[in-house]
């Protein structure tokens, strides 16, 4: 863990999960593992880990292998390639989400198999009561 | 907690049915990410861009400081030049522009759209229309959620179809759905 008042500049690579409850300006490189981001925690970097979960602030590019989640108390300043992205109820997001749920492997329904939407066939103004 | 309703949307399947699954649907969404809408889209392979531009309203001409909605609309909109907006979702964006700043917005997205390409958009049948102060979000393909704005966008100043349709340019308005309230549901299609 990074503890609340502790400030790293430079990169942080490993093979453990990490907990940052302080402050970060660089890389985050931990390819394999979660990285979290407390309510207290900042973050001025570029991210890149298995799952990433934003409970505080983060500015920079983040690239979740497996999952990135913005909770509640998220704020978020950058883009986001991940297969999956949960935003939560009053997460703030700023930027891009690239996403291919396909990289994400089974569970999800794709997009061939939603309700399928009706062909568009009149062209022109067509104003209709509802 | 902002109220959360559900509007369905006979136009908003229009959007997605020429999308192929195994190709990436690049989206322009105008406004707040929202949770339910970043969850729909979590079913198809996409590129996002969430740009609010209604926290920079007023978007107008300003002489004194030299700043035209043209101006205004390049520094909002930072994308990579290659990128290509499959889907524009402009919710009720236009009933806070001027003519001149719908002119300038879409002048702006011209390079980043290609011919079909698909627009979402809310608009008035009688410019007397009550201002709807709402966030607009994707909960399902026929089903818009709706969540209350704490603050009020400014400029409120809806056009009439006939001057909508006249600045839209590039666009052609290819149906549209009366709904409440005077309210009108746009499907825009890009010529």
């Amino acid at each position: 863990m990074i503890g609340p008042s502790i400030v790293i500049k430079g990169e942080v690579t490993g093979e453990e999960d990490l907990l940052i409850q302080g402050r970060v300006e660089g890389k985050i490189n931990l390819n394999g593992n979660q990285v979290s981001i407390g309510e207290s925690g900042e973050v001025y970097a570029d991210i890149k880990a298995k799952v990433i979960q934003i409970n505080g602030k983060v500015t920079g590019d983040i690239n979740g292998h497996e999952k990135v989640i913005i909770s509640k108390s998220g704020n978020v300043h950058g883009n986001i390639i991940a297969p999956r992205v949960t935003l939560e109820d009053g997460a703030m997001f700023k930027g891009s989400i690239d996403m291919d749920p396909a990289e994400a492997g089974a569970g999800r329904t794709p997009a061939a198999a939603q309700p399928s939407a009706p062909q568009l066939k009149a062209s022109g103004l067509d104003l209709k009561s509802v | 907690m902002p109220k959360i309703t559900t509007q369905t949307s006979k136009l908003l399947p229009y959007l997605f049915q020429h999308l192929d699954a195994e190709q990436t649907v690049t989206v322009f969404h105008v406004g707040s990410a929202l949770p339910e809408t970043v969850d729909f889209f979590s079913n198809y392979r996409c590129k996002l861009y969430f740009i609010d531009v209604f926290s920079a309203l007023p978007i107008v001409s300003d002489e004194e400081a030299g700043s035209t909605p043209a101006q205004q609309f390049q520094e909002l909109l930072h994308v990579p030049a290659d990128t290509v907006f499959d889907v524009c979702l402009f919710w009720d964006l236009f009933n806070f522009l001027d003519a001149e700043s719908i002119k300038a917005l879409l002048a702006v997205l011209h390079p980043h759209l290609r011919k079909g390409s698909l627009a979402h958009a809310f608009s008035v049948h009688n410019r007397n229309a009550p201002q709807q102060n709402n966030f607009y979000g994707i909960q399902q393909i026929d089903a818009l959620s709706v969540r209350g704005r704490q603050t009020p966008p400014p400029c409120y100043a809806p056009h009439s179809q006939r001057e909508l349709t006249a600045v839209l340019d590039g666009f052609h308005v290819e149906r549209s759905v009366l709904l409440p309230d005077s309210r009108l549901e746009l499907l825009l299609l890009k010529l």
